[in-house]
C-alpha cells in the first residue's frame, strides 16, 4: 500500500482534518435522507440485486425434452475447471443411441471461483450457469451439489431444456 | 544393406525394407494408420505418402521397398496436401463422437487432424449412419462409424492368433467390420485390436467410460501374469491403476501381451489389499501396522526350533537372495517352492501364454540353486503331517486367481503350530492364520523378474498404494534385527 503525504501546515493540525471528514459524512446522511432513489446501497436481504442476464451464478445441468440429463460425461469441463472441482463418473447407458451418461456428477461448490470455464467446455450445451448466487448451507456437506440439486432443484421448475435433442440431431444427419 | 535419403537424412536399413521403415529408423514423422510393424502390410489406409525423387506421383511409404540411392521426402506441399485430402476422406462419414469416444485423447484422427488437417470441412452430403455399440466378445466393443478401414484388426486375428474372428462386411462406405455368426471375438489375445485400432472403433469393455486418458499417468514395468514377462505400460491416478497395454520389445513379446494379463492390475489396487499387520490372539484378531507386526513375528520365530519357509514364484529376485538368506541363517535350510498348477505348469499356447502363471519362477529357482537349497514339497507335506514344523512362514501369491489350490494349501499349512502369510492382498482362507503382514504388490516396488527364457527384467516402480506395507527386503532386515523399515519402499515415490 503507498501512503501520500500532503505536507502542508494545516495537516499538521488534528481537528481540520476531523471536521472535513464529518462533513461528508453528514453531506451524504442529507442526501440520502432527501433522496433515497439515489441511494447506492442495497438493505439485503429484503432488496435484492438483480444482475444482468449473463452473469454466472450457481450451475444448472440441462436436460433433454424427455427430462433426462444433456450430459454426456465428457469429462471436458472437469478437464478445464481450474479449481478441480467437478466429480464426474460415468457409465454406459442402455440406449446405444445415448451410449454413455454420468451417473454421478458432483460440483464442490466452495472449491468453485465461478470462472465459467466449465460452460465454456462444454460441447452439447449441458452446463450453464445460471442467475442464483445465494448458496446458504449449514454443513461442509451441503455444499457438494450433486445431480438432482444442479439439473432439478425446485427454483428450475423440472429443469433447463436444452434447444437440440439427441432425436433431431440423428434426424438431421449430424 | 540398402541406403536412401529420408527427408535429407541418409539412413541404411536391412534388405527388403519398406520406406515407412526408414522413416522409423530416423524418427521423421510420418503419418500411418494401417501400417503396424507387427503385421503384414495392407496399404490401405494411404496416408503415408511420400514423394521419390524421379517419380512424378507420389506413393505410399509403407508398400515401396527401399532402393538403394533413393531420395524420399514427405514434407514437401504436394505431400502435405494429398495427405490433408486422405483424412478428409478418412473423415466424411465419421461421427465426431469424441466427447463419449474412450480414444479421445490418444487418437490417430486427432492427432493427425492437428497436425496435417486443421480444415473446415467441406461435406454438404448427409453422413452414412452405421452400427454403434456391437458387442465383438467378451472384452471388446465395436463402433464402425468410427472406424477408418484400416484392417489393422482384421489382420491381427488373421496372422497373429489365428483365429480368423474379424472381417470387413459389405462394400464402399457401407463397409464394416463386423464377427461372423455365433463367432463371436473371443480369444486370449482379443484386446490387442483394441490397442492397435488406431482410432476409437474397438473399445474395451474393462476400461470402457472408467476414466479420460489425459488423467492418467503411466510407467513401464513387467507384466506379473506369466512366466512370459510381457513388457506392459500401467496406467493410473490417484484413485489406482485402471490399465495395461503391451510395450513392444521384440525378445519378449513382440508388439503384444495377453488378454489375462491385462487383468493385473486389479489386484494391486487398494480394494484388494490387505493394508495393516493381523496378528491372531486368544480374544481375536489384533490389526497393528505391518512392521509392528513383523518385529512381533522376529520375536515369536526367535523362539522356535523348526521353522519353515514356502516362497511363491511372484517376488523379485532380489527378494529372495536377500529374504532366503536371512531366513537361513537365522531359523535353518527348510525353504520349499510351491507350484501352484504342476499339471499345467509347462504348457505354451504358441503365441506369448506360458502356463507357469509366476513371473519369476525362474529367478526363484536360480536363487533356491544358487544357496544350495534342495527341497521337496513332498518333504514338507510329509513334515507338516508328522507334526514336525513349529512356525511356517509363507510368501503368498498376489495374483489369488492363478492359485486354485489356494485353500487346499491354506488349509495343508494350518497343519503347522503357527502360520504367517505374507501376502500383498486379502483373502478370507488366511483368517486362520497366526500373522498376516501385508507385502506390496509388483507394481510398487524396484525388482527383477526373470523369464522363462531366462532374460532378466527390470520392473518399474510406480505409485505406492499401500504405503506402511513391508517388501521381503524390509521384512529380512526385521528378521535381521533392525526395527527399521527401509525407506526404499516404504515412503519413497508418489503415493496414490
Ligand atoms: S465455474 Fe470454473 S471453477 Fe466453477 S466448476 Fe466451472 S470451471 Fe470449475
Ligand atoms: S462438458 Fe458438458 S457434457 Fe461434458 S461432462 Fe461436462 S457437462 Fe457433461
Ligand atoms: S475415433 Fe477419434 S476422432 Fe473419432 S470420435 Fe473417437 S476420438 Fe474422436
Ligand atoms: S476397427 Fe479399428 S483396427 Fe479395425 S479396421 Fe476399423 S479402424 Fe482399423
Ligand atoms: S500406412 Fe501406408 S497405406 Fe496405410
Amino acid at each position: 500500500m503507498s501512503i501520500v503525504k500532503k505536507e502542508n501546515s494545516l495537516s499538521k493540525w488534528y481537528l481540520p482534518g476531523i471536521l472535513k471528514g464529518l462533513g461528508i459524512t453528514f453531506r451524504n446522511l442529507i442526501k440520502n435522507l432527501t433522496s433515497r432513489d439515489e441511494m447506492l446501497t442495497l438493505n439485503y436481504p429484503e432488496e435484492k440485486y438483480e444482475y444482468g442476464p449473463r452473469f454466472k451464478g450457481n450451475h444448472v445441468l440441462t436436460v433433454k425434452k424427455d427430462g433426462s440429463l444433456r450430459c454426456t460425461a465428457c469429462m471436458l469441463c472437469a478437464t478445464n475447471c481450474p479449481a478441480d472441482c467437478i466429480t464426474i463418473v460415468a457409465a454406459e447407458h442402455d440406449d446405444p443411441s445415448v451410449e454413455k451418461y454420468p451417473i454421478n456428477y458432483e460440483i464442490d461448490i466452495l472449491r468453485c471461483v465461478f470462472c465459467g470455464f466449465c460452460e465454456e467446455a462444454c460441447p452439447v450445451d449441458a452446463i450453464r450457469m445460471g442467475p442464483e448466487w445465494q448458496v446458504p448451507g449449514v454443513n461442509g456437506a451441503s455444499f457438494i451439489n450433486n445431480i438432482s440439486e444442479l439439473a432439478y432443484r425446485p427454483s428450475l421448475g423440472g429443469g433447463i431444456k436444452t434447444v437440440l435433442d439427441d432425436e433431431e440431431r440423428i434426424k438431421g444427419g449430424i | 544393406m540398402p541406403k536412401c535419403t529420408v527427408n535429407g537424412i541418409e539412413v541404411e536399413v536391412k534388405d527388403g525394407a519398406t520406406v515407412i521403415e526408414a522413416f522409423m529408423k530416423t524418427n521423421e514423422s510420418i503419418a500411418h494408420y494401417c501400417w503396424h510393424p507387427g503385421l503384414s502390410v495392407a496399404g490401405v489406409c494411404r496416408m503415408c505418402m511420400v514423394e521419390i525423387e524421379g517419380n512424378p506421383r507420389l506413393q505410399i511409404a509403407c508398400n515401396t521397398p527401399v532402393q538403394d540411392g533413393m531420395v524420399v521426402y514427405n514434407n514437401s506441399e504436394k505431400v502435405k496436401e494429398a495427405v490433408e485430402w486422405t483424412l478428409k476422406f478418412h473423415l466424411i462419414n465419421h461421427p465426431l463422437d469424441c466427447p463419449i469416444c474412450d480414444q479421445a485423447g490418444e487418437c490417430g484422427l486427432q492427432e493427425y487432424y492437428m497436425s496435417h488437417g486443421s480444415y473446415d470441412s467441406e461435406m454438404a452430403e448427409r453422413k452414412v449412419k452405421k452400427h454403434k455399440v456391437v458387442d465383438l466378445g467378451e472384452k471388446v466393443v465395436l463402433d464402425t462409424e468410427r472406424c477408418i478401414l484400416c484392417s489393422r484388426c482384421v489382420r491381427f486375428t488373421d496372422e497373429v492368433t489365428k483365429t480368423n474372428e474379424l472381417g470387413i462386411f459389405n462394400r464402399g462406405d457401407r463397409s464394416e467390420i463386423g464377427t461372423f455368426e455365433n463367432r463371436p471375438l473371443n480369444n486370449k489375445y482379443s484386446l490387442n485390436t483394441v490397442d492397435i485400432c488406431p482410432v476409437g472403433a474397438l473399445t474395451s469393455k474393462d476400461f470402457r467410460f472408467r476414466q479420460r486418458v489425459w488423467f492418467l499417468k503411466s510407467f513401464e514395468t513387467i507384466c506379473q501374469g506369466c512366466s512370459a514377462g510381457c513388457n506392459v505400460q500401467a496406467y493410473y491416478n490417484e484413485n489406482g491403476f485402471y490399465r495395461v497395454k503391451p510395450v513392444p520389445n521384440e525378445e519378449v513379446n513382440g508388439h503384444w501381451m495377453c488378454d489375462e494379463g491385462r487383468d493385473v492390475y486389479k489386484f494391486a489396487n487398494k480394494e484388494h489389499r490387505l493394508v495393516s499387520g493381523i496378528k491372531k490372539e486368544d480374544s481375536g484378531l489384533s490389526h497393528m501396522a505391518p512392521g509392528a507386526a513383523a518385529v512381533q513375528l522376529r520375536e515369536d520365530l526367535s523362539d522356535t526350533k523348526k521353522a519353515a519357509l514356502v516362497l511363491t514364484g511372484q517376488y523379485t529376485t532380489e527378494e529372495y537372495l536377500k529374504f532366503v538368506d536371512s531366513f537361513t541363517k537365522n531359523y535353518g535350510n527348510e525353504v520349499y517352492h510351491w507350484i501352484n498348477n504342476p499339471k499345467t505348469f509347462d504348457d505354451f499356447d504358441g503365441i506369448l501364454l506360458r502356463g507357469d502363471k509366476n513371473p519369476n519362477t525362474v529367478g526363484l529357482l536360480r536363487v533356491l540353486e544358487g544357496k544350495g537349497i534342495k527341497s521337496s514339497w513332498a518333504d514338507l507335506e510329509e513334515k507338516l503331517n508328522s507334526g514336525q514344523i513349529e512356525h511356517l512362514v509363507v510368501a503368498g501369491p498376489e495374483n489369488l486367481a492363478v492359485f486354485p489350490d489356494l485353500e487346499e494349501k491354506v488349509t495343508l499349512f494350518g497343519q503347522a503350530q503357527k502360520l504367517t502369510v505374507l501376502t500383498p492382498v486379502k483373502s478370507k482362507f488366511y483368517e486362520s492364520a497366526d500373522y498376516q503382514i501385508p507385502m506390496k504388490s509388483f507394481m510398487e516396488k524396484d525388482g527383477t523378474f526373470v523369464n522363462h527364457k531366462g532374460i532378466e527384467q527390470k520392473l518399474g516402480r510406480g505409485p505406492i498404494v499401500v504405503s506402511q506395507a513391508l517388501t521381503l527386503l524390509d521384512l529380512s532386515m526385521i528378521l535381521d534385527g533392525s526395527d527399521f523399515i527401509s525407506v526404499n519402499s516404504a515412503s519413497m515415490g508418489g503415493s496414490l
